[in-house]
């Protein structure tokens, strides 16, 4: 009972956009949909809503073909803008909301109560091409969830948007899950997903590279990641070890990738063998990491594509 | 498909359609439009009592100078009669010429140098007693007044010749009664009334007018279409939008829609022309001053004509609306759309054209050909009112036409509706007609 994805294929031309694309999103779960640009995020997102079809695979939500259920049930916010420029941006919500069959009135009621939530309320007879570009993004993401929608697919919806209004979305995102709805989101800002998502799944080229929780995917490569400071600064000792990997070597810290069999306590015994120690960590690699390194398996060219893609 | 999806489908298409028409009676280039088209209308309406008004000021003087009071008052009768002609001179408006009686030629001849007469007609009478006519007059030479004065002089002269042999007028009437004359069809088999050449020409100016503004609505309410369908896509609105509501619902919504404002453009249009027509009495009793002449509709422009009118109108429409809305879904930005609706587009210059000629005369509008081509969906709507006005049409040939018109009408939105549900997703290049073709075979 959940939104099951399976092996998902589509061409375009020459191109294969998927190639065998399955994982699954728990109900009521944040899941991260992570690649670079061109990996197949929003061919998979279009075939989930039943925008497009797939050459092949199935995509069920709650035991049932996804296109077999109202479109009540999907909301969705494209990457770029998908709103009418010269409309005023409470009719337009309310037009969006009537075509999933809400009452005109009641949308009008719930769009103008979450312009005032998004502090944008004295925007609502203004024509949208006049608002900025984060707010412009707000009212989209009000579009998305007016009717009610059970699943949620954004595309992107991070991008392009300033800290204040990044953290307003992820509260209205946390919202939705704390009301039980299912979000899927696609990132290529790696942090956001480590933050927000209970599960991720990184796609890279057409091709599943890992899917699952979080944390899960976060261990999956093995390594553990140390961070640790000495009081001398001095880092010679460290690099004279076996086994590790200078991830980030920072006045501050130096953050370390431990081979899998080398124990993290090695390293600390290293370190105050050289000094007071006054940092040390041990955490499992962001998920940028996992990112970089699983995907990073590739040709030379394509990582290139892939690593510039998940640090823009 | 269950009821509750038809309706919610119906329920789309009218939400989709009054979002198309409140978004575009909105805008200025509509309210303009609209208004500057009515402003057309009314003129167009008043143009009669406009005309009446200009010439009735302008109506020429001419002044004859005769050698005794019989020639003056019968050369002024005659004149008046062959430069006034019809019943105008009854009319209340002014007649086109004023024949007045001057005593003195070299007065006379400066009053028209100095432009208070446009011409003298000087009248003598030789030794041999015939009468020698001279105009006077900056006209030409050759110009209609002067060669309807030599055709006047002519009567004149013969008059006062049998004057002179001392015909009596009773007499002198039957000389002048005019001969039996007719015009008939070369042939033998067409028993329908020869048109009479004021009525022909008002039937082919009707004709000729209904093809323009049937060509008006479907290309400038066609390219609306296929603009607001590219400017969906473009902005990627339609991507949300395709999520609520299915490819063919948001073609249908857009049809109505745009259909609708043009409907409601054309009313306030219609309103606008039948409001100055049915003011126009009022009207023409203020400026043309008196109890002006009833002024009727053009001849020939039955309510009937008007019914198909509209029936072509909004049938002519819908086919060319649909194909441009898809034509309009295969491109991703609003440049691309007129290469994109040039098919469209061609053909119905090529209807329009072949309409136009037909209705003034330049194609054989009884030819065969011309008959299997009116029955084209794709040039019905613009031929056939020509050919109702012009009397050519059988009402089964009419039926005809409609009948395969609306069957053409479902093929397109079938083909416009599988070609939207395609090209509205499809960024980026656009896609060639060999490409089209596939996706109408196979689908998504």
């Amino acid at each position: 009972m959940s939104l099951v994805i399976d092996g998902l294929r589509k061409r375009f031309a020459s191109v294969q956009a998927l190639d065998g694309i399955s994982f699954t999103v728990q109900p009521g779960e944040v899941y991260g949909f992570l690649g670079a640009n061109g990996a197949g995020k929003t061919t998979t997102m279009r075939i989930v809503l039943s925008l497009m079809r797939a050459d092949e695979g199935t995509v069920t939500w709650m035991g049932r073909p996804a296109h077999d259920w109202p479109r009540k049930t999907w909301g969705y916010m494209p990457e770029e803008r998908g709103l009418y420029a010269k409309m005023p941006v409470l009719e337009q919500l309310v037009h969006f909301a009537a075509l999933y069959g809400v009452p005109r009135p009641a949308a009008a009621a719930e769009a103008a109560e979450w312009l005032e939530r998004f502090r944008i309320g004295d925007k609502a007879g203004a024509r949208l091409e006049t608002l900025s570009k984060g707010n412009q993004q707000k009212v989209q993401y009000i579009a998305t969830i007016l009717h009610g929608p059970d699943v949620l697919l954004m595309d992107e919806p991070f991008v392009g948007l300033d800290p204040v209004n990044v953290a307003m979305l992820k509260a209205a995102f946390l919202e939705m899950r704390d009301r039980g709805k299912t979000l899927l989101f696609s990132t290529h800002q790696l942090d956001q997903a480590e933050e927000l998502c209970d599960s991720v799944a990184i796609i890279d080229r057409g091709r599943l590279v890992t899917a699952g929780p979080t944390r899960e995917v976060r261990r999956s490569t093995g390594h553990q990641v140390v961070r640790v400071a000495t009081a001398s600064g001095n880092r010679a000792w460290l690099r004279a070890m076996t086994g590790v990997e200078i991830l980030r070597d920072g006045a501050d810290f130096a953050e370390i990738r431990v081979a899998a069999g080398l124990s993290p306590q090695r390293i600390l015994e290293a370190a105050m063998a050289n000094g007071p120690v006054l940092r040390f960590e041990v955490a499992d690699p962001s998920l940028e990491q996992v990112f970089v390194e699983r995907v990073g398996a590739l040709a030379d060219d394509e990582r290139t594509l892939a690593t510039a893609g998940a640090r823009a | 498909m269950s009821g509750s999806d038809r309706m919610r489908g119906i329920a789309n298409i009218r939400t989709i359609a009054r979002r198309e028409v409140t978004v575009r009676v909105r805008t200025r280039s509509y309210r303009l439009g609209t208004a500057l088209l009515a402003i057309g209308v009314i003129g167009l309406a008043l143009l009669p009592v406009i005309i009446t008004k200009i010439e009735g000021v302008s109506s020429s003087k001419v002044a004859v100078v005769a050698p005794d009071a019989t020639v003056a008052a019968r050369a002024t009768a005659t004149i008046t009669t062959l430069l006034n002609p019809s019943s105008s001179a009854s009319s209340a408006a002014a007649p086109d010429f004023v024949i007045s009686i001057a005593s003195d030629l070299a007065t006379a001849r400066q009053d028209v140098v100095d432009g208070r007469l446009s011409g003298v007609l000087g009248i003598e009478r030789a030794a041999d007693g015939s009468l020698a006519f001279t105009y006077y007059s900056n006209d030409a030479a050759s110009g209609r007044t002067s060669s309807l004065l030599r055709q006047g002089a002519n009567a004149i002269a013969i008059a006062d010749r049998l004057d002179r042999l001392a015909i009596p007028a009773a007499q002198q009437a039957t000389l002048f009664l005019p001969a039996a004359y007719a015009v008939a069809w070369p042939d033998p088999a067409r028993t329908d009334p020869v048109k009479d050449g004021a009525a022909a020409v008002g039937q082919d100016l009707l004709g000729f007018a209904m093809t323009i503004l049937i060509f008006m609505i479907i290309v400038m309410y066609g390219n609306w279409v296929a603009m607001s369908v590219a400017e969906e896509k473009s902005s990627r609105v339609m991507e949300v939008v395709l999520n609520a509501a299915t490819p063919f619902q948001l073609l249908a919504g857009k049809v109505f829609g745009v259909g609708s404002a043009a409907l409601i453009q054309y009313g306030v249009v219609i309103v606008a022309g039948v409001a100055a027509l049915a003011a126009m009495p009022i009207i023409a009793a203020k400026v043309l001053g008196g109890t002006a002449a009833a002024m009727s509709l053009p001849e020939g422009l039955t309510p009937g004509l008007l019914l198909l009118f509209g029936i072509y109108g909004i049938l002519g429409f819908l086919l060319y609306a649909t194909l441009y809305a898809a034509a309009g879904s295969l491109v991703s930005r609003q440049e691309d759309v007129q290469s994109a609706v040039m098919p469209m587009t061609l053909i119905s210059m090529v209807g329009y054209i072949v309409g136009v000629y037909a209705t003034t005369g330049l194609l054989d509008a009884r030819s065969a050909w011309m008959s299997v081509l009116v029955q084209i969906p794709f040039l019905s709507p613009f031929m056939m009112l020509g050919r109702v006005a012009g009397g050519l049409a059988q009402p089964s040939d009419v039926v005809l036409s409609l009948v395969l018109l609306a069957a053409a009408i479902v093929v397109a939105i079938w083909v416009a509706a599988r070609i939207y549900a395609v090209g509205v997703l499809l960024y980026g290049q656009r896609p060639g007609y060999r490409a089209v073709w596939k996706l109408l075979r196979e689908g998504m």
